[in-house]
């Protein structure tokens, strides 16, 4: 078991995407908010033209989220790391055969943006490991 | 001087299941016929570093064809008037048309994913016509992977695709590699992912079928890489408990496309198969 990212761990993650030049080339699209739940405690995203505009913790209602990226705790400890393990190496490995790890709300929208989604998960996976593991 | 590879691109005009067909294919070596067949959504070009290897071609003749619709290979006439759904019997009957197309003797038929699960359907009804099969990333039963953004008109399908399987490498593997098959990806027609995924996971079953290859007659050897979560090594492992005398080998550190992603690490594991099919 391990704490959820810090708000300084997402303010990292933030600057990564944001500087992320592949992000630039593709997230001209990538115009939306949604959260990230990191097991129930969650995180907003707003992405706008593939830039995180802000991050913001615990959102009120009246900040909604197209979709949710949510899973246990365990669960992203697995994905979160330079040596993932079969099943637990990217993010459409884990849509399909990791049943705790899901997407709710509008997933038309986030297949939507497939390619830049998949990109800012690949940079999720490449932050410090959340249970300090490396 | 022009830096030309050995690989040459050719068409054939084919019949096959009353259907005529214009395929394209590329080959390359000379010897013992080696087909290859790519995976779902993709072509034939999943195989150039194979058609460059010498090590391959000084003792093969290796050939790599796109299916219909796929790749340079046009889809028949008519192909308006269909949703495209490639079955096990279309498929199978393409690839033995082909190789009797071009008077191939004895080849050893390799495929990988979808091509990896129609060689033990190869193997089980041709095995005195063929030396042997190689099945990448094979599966004798698989199901679950259709959903309907794969052909939606909202969505993207080629950009989808890609990314759905991009996923599918190992994390290790060269980012070159596979980002070179999300490009093969990403250009195949409207629909004809799902098409190919339509078969592999509602169509196709040969767990029974397989029961019927003997591998005195048609070797068998089946690569699953470690991190497919699509084919995975338990369920090629699966397939391999139902062919005694199969050659069954987990590839480490290797996803789903061994011949594209990691060509340097599958080499090795491919050589070896290969020398035990002559």
């Amino acid at each position: 078991m391990s704490a959820p990212p810090s708000p300084e761990w997402m303010e990292r993650y933030r600057e990564r995407v944001n500087a992320d030049p592949e992000m630039q080339v593709i997230g001209d699209w990538f115009s939306l908010d949604f959260k990230l739940s990191f097991e129930g405690d969650s995180w907003l995203i707003p992405v706008r033209r593939g830039r995180i505009a802000e991050i913001v913790h615990r959102p009120r209602f009246d900040r909604p989220a197209r979709f949710t990226v949510s899973a246990p705790m365990r669960v992203w400890n697995k994905f979160i790391r330079p040596d993932p393990e079969p099943l637990y190496h990217d993010f459409f490995a884990m849509l399909m055969r990791v049943p705790e790890f899901e997407i709710d709300g509008d997933s038309l929208a986030a297949m939507q943006n497939a390619r830049a989604l998949h990109r800012m998960m690949n940079i999720l996976k490449t932050m410090e490991p959340l249970d300090g593991r490396s | 001087m022009a830096d030309l590879e050995p690989v040459v691109g050719r068409y054939l005009n084919l019949e096959s299941g009353g259907r005529s067909y214009r395929i394209f294919y590329e080959e390359a070596g000379t010897g013992r016929p080696l087909i290859c067949l790519h995976t779902a959504g993709a072509d034939s070009r999943q195989f150039r570093h194979v058609l460059n290897d010498p090590e391959i071609t000084d003792r093969f003749r290796v050939l790599a064809f796109d299916l219909p619709f796929h790749g340079r290979s046009n889809p028949p006439d008519g192909w308006w008037l269909e949703k495209y759904r490639l079955t096990t019997n279309v498929y199978l009957g393409l690839i033995r048309d082909f190789w009797r197309a071009l008077g191939l003797e004895r080849p050893v038929v390799m495929g990988c994913s979808m091509g990896g699960a129609i060689v033990l359907k190869v193997a089980a009804d041709h095995q005195d016509e063929i030396a042997g099969i190689v099945g990448l990333e094979s599966t004798a039963f698989a199901e679950g992977r259709d959903n309907d953004f794969l052909h939606h008109p909202a969505i993207h399908g080629g950009e989808l695709a890609a990314c759905y399987t991009y996923g599918l490498n190992g994390p290790d593997s060269p980012e070159e590699g596979c980002r070179e098959n999300w490009w093969y990806y990403s250009q195949s027609g409207p629909g004809v992912y799902k098409g190919d995924v339509w078969y592999y996971c509602e169509d196709w079953d040969a767990r029974e079928d397989i029961k019927r290859i003997d591998t005195d007659r048609c070797k068998v050897s089946l690569l699953t890489g470690e991190y497919d979560y699509s084919a995975t090594p338990e369920m090629t492992r699966q397939a391999a408990d139902s062919i005694p005398g199969c050659r069954f080998t987990v590839m480490r550190g290797i996803g789903h496309f061994p011949m594209v992603e990691n060509y340097g690490l599958f080499r090795g594991y491919l050589l070896e198969e290969l020398a035990s099919m002559v």
